[in-house]
């Protein structure tokens, strides 16, 4: 708080060790919404030049921290929705890594986790083709909820949003990912399915 | 539960949330049923998906901060300039609205002839009609052919109070 007043108070100082404390975390948020560096570096940078402006409706009421993680969540939402979606992800434009990957992954012995990190790659450059076929609200939640294991409440705070949105959003984001995978799996000429 | 379909069930909760039983459950259900096999398959897939999703994780570069409070000061610069600009095209326009109010009343003064006089649009009116009060009430012969009563009320009625008398 007391960094936040002197900030306020132009003091840019104080400013640089917010941007110090901080920036680990919002890297990190904004990590699961962009894979390129350039892309969370620019928001990033966008939410510290925000977070400055706005320093004077910090109240101090909650933590600077989740002061902060919900000008992210919402600078990435912005950035998300500024980006433009991409038709419906069909087999034919998967790498041969994702093909493989999804053949691997297919079976029984997937659930278990135990991945190269090369192939966590691989997965990850799919996830974010696939999620790229949603709408922005969608992989907000799905990234949030199922992929960081966030509570309802936990992204209510996050994004400023309604319990019942939160939880109507998700039940519907979890339905069109299911419904594209599906379509992915079912283009697939060898696709065993059970799982 | 077995012959419900789980798609539901599937939707309503993250797929790593599902407890056991429910997952058995769902699994007995979906070895008999097609749609619901694909349907599990595909969440538990996209459920992979989204967590593997979390193992990159970008830090920031030694440079980030500087980089930021440059932006900051350049756009702080920017919004100096910007409000400075409009207070200089602000001033401007009044001013040259005042100068062109002040030159439209001195062409008015000085340029503009004065407007007459009621005493002079009267004369004007009489002058105009040949024909006095007296001679449309005494002669009313002679008036010409074409002179309407309308012509006749006028030259009565707007007349001088000195002349109709």
């Amino acid at each position: 708080m007391e960094l936040a007043r002197s900030a306020r108070a132009g003091d840019e100082s104080a400013f640089e060790e917010i941007m110090r404390r901080y920036s680990p975390r919002v890297f990190h948020f904004a990590s699961r919404f962009f894979r390129q560096r350039s892309l969370v570096e620019e928001a990033a940078q966008e939410v510290f030049l925000k977070a400055f402006t706005e320093l004077d409706n910090f109240e101090g009421r909650g933590s600077m921290e989740g002061w902060l993680t919900r000008i992210t969540t919402n600078t990435c939402l912005n950035l998300l929705r500024s980006a433009k979606r991409r038709p419906e992800l069909t087999v034919s434009d998967l790498t041969e890594d994702e093909t493989s990957w999804l053949d691997s992954n297919m079976g029984a012995a997937a659930a278990e986790r135990h991945q190269s990190s090369e192939r966590s790659m691989v997965a990850a450059d799919l996830t974010e083709r696939v999620l790229q076929t949603l709408s922005p609200d969608d992989q907000l939640v799905l990234t949030l909820i199922d992929g960081e294991d966030n509570s309802v409440k936990d992204v209510v705070k996050m994004t400023g949003w309604s319990e019942s949105k939160v939880k109507v959003q998700a039940f519907r984001a979890r339905r069109r990912m299911r419904e594209a995978v599906e379509k992915l799996l079912a283009r697939k000429p060898s696709a065993p399915v059970r799982a | 539960m077995k012959d419900k379909h789980i798609i539901g069930l599937l939707e309503d909760t993250p797929f790593s949330s599902i407890s056991e039983v429910d997952l058995e459950t769902i699994k007995a259900h979906a070895a008999e049923c097609g749609e619901c096999e694909k349907a599990f398959a595909a969440a538990h897939l996209s459920s992979l998906l989204l967590h593997e999703r979390t193992v990159e994780t970008f830090e920031p570069s030694p440079f980030f901060q500087t980089r930021v409070m440059a932006h900051l000061r350049e756009r702080q610069a920017a919004n100096e300039t910007w409000s400075w600009k409009g207070i200089w095209r602000a001033t401007g326009a009044l001013a040259s609205s005042m100068v062109a109010t002040v030159a439209a009343l001195a062409v008015l003064t000085f340029f503009v002839p004065a407007s007459p006089t009621t005493s002079e649009l009267l004369e004007g009116t009489t002058a105009r009609n040949a024909y006095s009060a007296e001679e449309v009430i005494l002669n009313p012969s002679d008036l010409d052919e074409q002179s309407s009563d309308g012509f006749v009320l006028t030259t009565l009625y707007d007349a001088p109070e000195d002349t109709a008398k």
